[in-house]
């Protein structure tokens, strides 16, 4: 049932973006991007997921399994753990950038609300 | 959006569920772990082995993103600390229209504000070094720098405990963990510091010069270690270096350089991020009583200078 997963990654994305489009504070769109962020995770994670697996750890098998019957045999994918590993740290990093982005857009313009941010406006 | 919903429902029905085999990929790392690179953890290996070049182009965009906080937060005065902004309160006061008189919300702001540039004009100069000498009963909010014995306490227990579990994720290469997690420990052990004893106490390990030079020195190793794989090897992040055993901290080649560099780069970088963002502030631009004309030619003005 890991559909269930996936669609509760849909949502989570679903949810995020509809903060990020109908919130005005600009400190609640980081937050929608942050969810979107999320739900990349819970998405490849459960991608990684393989019915009935053990972690993809070579190190202290499982009683009754070899090293080598660990290397043919059914883990989960390890490709996709890895992406997520890097995904956390990025998306930290990311964040950080947002948020000092709108920490000057608040000192410049005296307020969070974005529809009154509109120097850019043509 | 509930189109979006759908359709990405849709989708997802499509996609290979948990009975599908594991990707070519996949196996692939699974297999080569052990006999090419000597790691018991397929993970770490196809972090920084087989999947090394993405990892190396993950890392610079931490940098990048770093970098960007860095420059975004720059203030307009000149400061080698995050935390220095006495310059940049006095301008603002200066700045501020002086027939204006203030109203009370801004008055209380500002004597604050002073009070926190141990002005002693405006109360206490040098406030408490911690909350514990307060007499019960003080309004809140505490003017201390650290907090109270009871955080500091169970703090200085906590720390050393993260700190050797963030050195351990990455020298214990061939078990679960790595330069992330490892870097991602290490900055939350600076940000504890921070919090339980204020910012006298980490002025002297968290300044831009330093954290910054030490960011540099773990990107220039990363470049360093794949770049050598490309001249001794003849391919970027090939492994050149000789294979311990597996299971010991060597184990893994260049894997564990590459992960020990990538704790020092995330480590720093986050830090670097966080403090540039805690350290940011006092820099408003004035007040605006124009109209909307006047404040577009003052932001141009305000962007050049930030």
């Amino acid at each position: 049932m890991i559909l269930v997963n996936y669609l509760a990654a849909v949502a989570l994305l679903c949810i995020g973006l509809y903060a990020v489009l109908t919130r005005r504070n600009m400190i609640k769109m980081v937050m929608g991007l942050s969810l979107m962020e999320a739900s990349t995770y819970l998405f490849m994670i459960s991608l990684a997921y393989r019915a009935g697996s053990t972690a993809p750890v070579l190190l202290n098998p499982p009683p009754g399994k070899s090293t080598q019957s660990l290397v043919h045999g059914n883990v989960a994918d390890p490709v996709l753990q890895n992406f997520c590993l890097t995904a956390v740290v990025i998306g930290v990093a990311v964040t950080a950038v947002f948020l000092s982005v709108v920490v000057r857009i608040v000192q410049h313009y005296r307020t969070l609300d974005s529809d009154r941010v509109r120097d850019l406006r043509g | 959006m509930a189109g979006l919903a759908v359709a990405l429902g849709i989708a997802m029905a499509g996609i290979p569920r948990e009975h599908a085999a594991l990707p070519a990929v996949a196996r692939y790392a699974m297999e080569v772990a052990l006999p090419r690179w000597g790691l018991t953890e397929p993970v770490n290996e196809i972090v920084y082995g087989t999947r090394g070049f993405d990892t190396f182009g993950e890392t610079f965009l931490l940098l990048a993103a770093v970098v960007s906080v860095v420059v975004i937060t720059r203030s307009r005065e000149a400061r080698r600390g995050y935390f220095g902004e006495s310059q940049a309160g006095q301008r603002e006061q200066q700045e501020g229209d002086p027939a204006k008189p203030a109203d009370a919300g801004e008055q209380e702001a500002r004597a604050a504000e002073r009070r926190e540039q141990d002005d002693p004009a405006y109360g206490d100069p040098r406030p408490l070094e911690t909350p514990d000498d307060e007499p019960l009963g003080t309004p809140a909010p505490e003017m201390a720098e650290a907090m109270t014995v009871v955080t500091r306490t169970a703090i200085r227990m906590a720390l050393p405990i993260l700190a050797v579990a963030g050195l351990y994720l990455v020298a214990w290469g061939y078990s679960p963990g790595g330069g992330f997690p490892g870097g991602a420990v290490l900055a939350g052990v600076l940000l504890f510091i921070y919090a339980a004893y204020g910012r006298r106490r980490i002025a002297g390990v968290v300044r831009p010069g330093l954290l910054e030079g030490i960011e540099m020195a773990g990107a220039s190793a990363i470049i360093l270690t794949e770049l050598l794989g490309l001249l001794l090897r003849g391919s970027f992040s090939a492994n050149w270096l000789p294979l311990a055993p597996p299971q010991t901290i060597l184990s893994g080649g260049i894997a564990q350089l590459f992960s020990a560099s990538e704790l020092i780069e995330v480590g720093t970088g986050l830090a670097i991020a966080i403090f540039a963002l805690i350290g940011m502030g006092h820099d408003w631009t004035p007040d605006e009583t124009n109209s909307t004309g006047e404040s577009n030619s003052t932001t141009s003005q305000g962007g050049g200078e930030s």
